[in-house]
């Protein structure tokens, strides 16, 4: 044991003088434990990942850049990102990485695990996700006009206007259903999802 | 079967290492319970016996007291295992008959409990004695070689080798399946870091392999089967037709002027085209021409023949056949180089999509060729050098390791394409820039002198737009996306092994490493030889590499093979496997186990080589009918030394730890010199290899008083992990048939670097052995009553 331990301080000796000395090893060692994050370790920070992420420009901080602050234990600021919500999970990242690190799929688990620490920064991200879930829940797809009234901050009423031309455009498309239908059998899509819930949880 | 002596004098002689050891082992009391021992007749303690009044007192003991074997309590045999043989041997004494006992590395330096060490000593020289009473006299053989050598691949490393060699006076024969030799070298434009011109200094070598009257070029040629031993092999090498006779050929070029027929041309990296028959490039060895039968009209529809009514010197000739060569060869030498891995695995850069996405193999060729774009021949001005390309990959679209030239090519590409474009901007899209040589560093800065764009980042995609192309990457130093368009998009591919490496590897016997390339003996010392004696590797059939490294590496090789051959015969060790003939039922199970191919099927007999056998002793465990046995670790002497060092009081647990004798043995030793203490339960056996061992060993170290057992193979033992670990699977079950724990058997392989690691295990597995307490009498007494029964029945 001790061996193994000399081997791992010796490895992170130098990552180990940062202000995050404390938890460093134990957010670390967290996400390593989730979905995605098997494989942390292995980043060579070679920017791929970040290179090719058609949602980048929104970020605040790169893929990459997560990837080094879950390294050197940056808990706060990793949890607080809007990187983890603006991910699209596209999976361009995860087919490219040369270092097999499962980004897109760890961004989920970083989603939760944010909720689940209280530590989403804006809470427009978190609540674009519940809402999102808690529509195809009630009628088994996405049905987008309950999204929208949903997100909708109805005392923004500059929000409001600015939204308006392009709800009725979309409108005249045909491309909003107002009325919501169900999917056929919204039993089996809960029993799946209930089983999701329990995976998730446990 | 050597029966033992009636009655022999063993002469024990005990270092204090001036301190070293008798601070913690007591020397009188060990004196006194050795010279108990039946046989020994002498029992002396000594400040130095290495020194040199030390060695006078053996040499006198063994004259005047007339000593039949002598045992040695003092270091490690690696250290001074020679020096007492040769101590011994000027006494008149087979060095054989020496047997040493290591009380320093393995017992003083790592116990501090006096009377624990004491009594560890004392086991371990009775196992000595008990060992040295079937001590048998050995005597290296001698052996002629045939001074000859056989190169595999005829790039710069087979090159450099045959020269070499040659010049020395042998007879080498470069084999080389490509029409030509001159391998990857011959299609570079300049080499780095000094602009050398690749083809002024390879072609006159060539030239020169080409006179050389001491050398053989075989072109189309490939190995496909060996037969024979170190010193003397006889290999097979399949010449496949060429359908121009080379020594008539005048290369003159008719033919492939007449020739209607074109295919892709395969020196330039497909860029361009070349005739059905042709010469593989302008300064080819053998300059003559070939047929490349998949397109020649005369093979694929019967029809054509131009070429053969042209040709002057009548040197065309379409009912060539495949020949078979057998070649009589001292030793061998691998040089078979590396390939480019496929660029379209790794698909995001798009290559084959677009014409002006070129690997850099094919950027050397554009450069020759006068540099251009494929696509519609103008001048690229602005380049992007993308590196890393299925390199530094653990997907399954490239390779874990460095390409090692990668970096160093793209700044050479970038800096000729300066010379070559006076307003051109080579952008390189790196990872880590590894200058690691001489001169490199430098010369990466020059490239930074001449304004080359560094991005630092793996690009993410390439994607064409119209005429341009666009690169896509994040600048991972300042954190910003790149996007940039190019007229030309240079990839840096990995490179791999040479096709066929692993059917050439399992042919000569001798190992890939987990890269795939083939595997040297040892990674510091002994880089240029394989575990099978009498075969070296050369360049990047070992692994990425430079045309430095790789000259380098070939003129080691052939130092190496000179050293092999120079003296004309080969000294043979005598701790090789014997068969005992009577016993042997031709059940080939030995063939199969023997990791060298030592063993071969005679005409009614099995035949053991001992100049390609290692002495593992993997092959005598498996023998069912016992016909097998390794000289110096024979069954006699081995179970001897198990019962000597797991027998003795039982109040005290018993650990036997069998370690392999140079890796995990001298991790053992590393253990001492840096006085890493653990519990003097734990005995050590020096075994050639794990495989030595079978479920007998084991049973009787539990009947004479083990508690536990553990084994510890080398890492770059010719026993692999896996197959220790099937081993001990195998050893677990049968121990549960007697109703000892499986627990109590333990394994682990390990390197030098790594040896604190086995310490680690020796502190857990007292500790569990502690907490299942030691073996019951009526165990040892069911499992000695097996023993003594199956014995009888055989």
């Amino acid at each position: 044991m001790l061996h193994e331990k000399k081997k791992f301080d010796t490895v992170t000796k130098t990552i180990q003088a940062t202000p995050h000395q404390g938890s460093r090893k134990d957010f670390l060692r967290e996400v390593m434990k989730l979905p995605g994050g098997e494989k942390i370790l292995e980043c060579i920070q070679c920017g791929s990942c970040a290179g090719g992420c058609p949602t980048r420009f929104a970020m605040d901080y790169s893929p990459m850049q997560i990837i080094k602050m879950i390294n050197l234990g940056m808990k706060k600021e990793v949890l607080s990102s809007s990187t983890i919500w603006i991910c699209s999970t596209c999976y361009t990242c995860s087919s490219r990485c040369p270092r097999d690190v499962g980004f897109a799929t760890l961004m989920m688990a970083l989603k939760n695990k944010a909720i689940q620490e209280n530590m989403v920064k804006n809470p427009i991200n978190s609540k674009f996700h519940r809402y999102f879930f808690e529509v195809v829940n009630k009628y088994g797809k996405l049905h987008e006009p309950s999204l929208f009234l949903k997100l909708l901050d109805k005392t923004d009423i500059n929000g409001l206007r600015s939204n308006l031309g392009l709800g009725l455009r979309l409108l005249k498309k045909g491309k909003l259903e107002m009325r919501a239908k169900k999917i056929e059998q919204t039993s089996i899509l809960s029993a799946m999802l209930e089983k999701t819930d329990e995976r998730g949880t446990s | 079967m050597a029966t033992l002596p009636q009655k022999l004098s063993i002469g024990v002689f005990v270092c204090h290492c001036g301190g070293n050891i008798s601070d913690t082992v007591d020397m009188a009391q060990v004196k006194n319970s050795i010279s108990s021992i039946d046989s020994v007749k002498v029992a002396e303690s000594f400040e130095y016996v290495c020194s040199n009044p030390g060695q006078e007192m053996i040499k006198k003991a063994v004259k005047e007291q007339s000593l039949d074997r002598v045992v040695v309590a003092s270091c490690s045999p690696r250290m001074h295992l020679e020096t007492f043989r040769q101590a011994v041997k000027s006494a008149g004494m087979n060095p054989y008959f020496l047997e040493m006992v290591n009380i320093r590395e393995q017992c003083s330096w790592v116990h501090d409990d006096r009377a624990k060490a004491t009594n560890k000593a004392t086991a371990l020289i009775r196992a000595a004695v008990q060992r040295a009473q079937y001590l048998e006299p050995l005597t290296p053989s001698k052996l002629k070689v045939t001074e000859s050598v056989l190169i595999i691949g005829g790039g710069i490393a087979g090159i450099n080798s045959a020269l070499e060699l040659a010049d020395k006076g042998y007879q080498v024969y470069l084999a080389e399946r490509n029409p030509s030799i001159g391998g990857h070298m011959s299609q570079l434009s300049k080499t780095f870091p000094t602009f050398d011109c690749s083809a002024c200094i390879l072609t006159p070598r060539m030239v020169s392999v080409a006179q050389h009257p001491n050398i053989k070029i075989l072109t189309n040629a490939e190995p496909t089967s060996i037969k024979g031993s170190a010193g003397n092999y006889e290999v097979n090498v399949r010449i496949k037709p060429r359908y121009v006779d080379a020594t008539k050929c005048i290369a003159c070029g008719e033919c492939t002027l007449k020739c209607p027929i074109k295919k892709p041309s395969s020196f330039e990296e497909n860029l361009l085209e070349e005739k059905a028959i042709y010469r593989p490039f302008k300064q080819a060895i053998p300059n003559a021409s070939v047929i490349d039968k998949d397109y020649c009209l005369h093979f694929t529809k019967g029809v054509c023949g131009i070429c053969q009514k042209l040709c002057k010197s009548e040197a065309i000739n379409f009912e060539q056949q495949e020949e078979q060569m057998e070649l009589k060869v001292g030793a061998i030498i691998v040089s078979t180089g590396y390939n480019l891995i496929d660029t379209k695995l790794v698909g995001q850069y798009s290559f084959g999509f677009h014409p002006d996405i070129v690997t850099n193999l094919q950027f050397e060729r554009l450069m020759l060729q006068g540099l251009h774009r494929p696509s519609n021949g103008e001048m690229p001005k602005k380049v992007a050098f993308i590196l890393c390309v299925g390199s530094r990959a653990i997907t399954a679209d490239g390779v874990a390791y460095c390409c090692k030239i990668g970096c160093m090519t793209a700044i050479k590409q970038a800096l000729l394409l300066e010379k070559t474009v006076p307003e051109a901007e080579p952008w390189i899209f790196y990872t880590d820039v590894r200058a690691h040589g001489k001169g490199y560093e430098e010369f990466y800065a020059k490239a930074r002198e001449h304004l080359t764009v560094f991005v630092r980042g793996r690009a993410a995609e390439v994607i064409s737009n119209g005429n341009s192309l666009v690169v896509k990457a994040e600048d991972t130093l300042l954190g910003k996306h790149v996007e940039e368009s190019f007229d030309l998009v240079v990839l840096s591919p990995a490179l791999i092994p040479s096709k066929g490496a692993k059917e050439l590897s399992e042919m000569l016997g001798i190992d890939l490493g987990p890269d795939g390339f083939f595997m040297e003996a040892h990674h510091k010392l002994r880089g240029v030889e394989t575990k099978r004696e009498g075969i070296y590797i050369a360049g990047a059939a070992q692994g990425p590499k430079d045309v430095r490294e790789t000259t380098m590496e070939s003129m080691a090789a052939a130092s190496k093979v000179a050293t092999f051959l120079g003296k004309g015969e080969i000294s043979v060790s005598p701790e090789v496997a014997y068969l005992i003939p009577e016993r042997c039922n031709l059940c080939g199970n030995c063939i199969e186990k023997c990791p060298t191919k030592a063993i071969n099927k005679g005409k009614n007999e099995i035949v053991i080589d001992p100049v390609s056998c290692i002495g593992c002793g993997s092959c005598v465990p498996i023998c069912p009918k016992e016909a097998l046995d390794l000289k110096n670790t024979t069954e006699k002497q081995l179970i001897a030394q198990i019962k000597g060092i797991a027998e003795g009081e039982s109040s005290t647990l018993k650990i036997v730890a069998f370690t392999e004798k140079m890796t995990a043995y001298g991790s053992a030793d590393l253990g001492g010199q840096s006085r890493r203490s653990y519990s003097p339960e734990i005995r050590i056996v020096r075994l050639p290899s794990i495989g030595r061992l079978g479920i007998k060993h084991i049973l009787h170290a539990f009947a004479a008083g083990a508690d536990g057992i553990i084994f510890v193979e080398g890492d770059d033992s010719v026993l692999k992990e896996d197959k220790l670990r099937e081993l001990v699977i195998k050893f677990k079950k049968e121990l549960g048939k007697f109703g000892i724990q499986p627990l109590r058997l333990q394994s682990t392989t390990t390197t030098l670097p790594q040896y604190e690691k086995i310490f680690v295990l020796f502190d857990d597995f007292v500790e569990r052995i502690k907490k299942m307490g030691s073996l019951t009498t009526e165990k040892r007494e069911e499992i000695k009553k097996y023993l003594e029964n199956a014995k009888n029945a055989a």
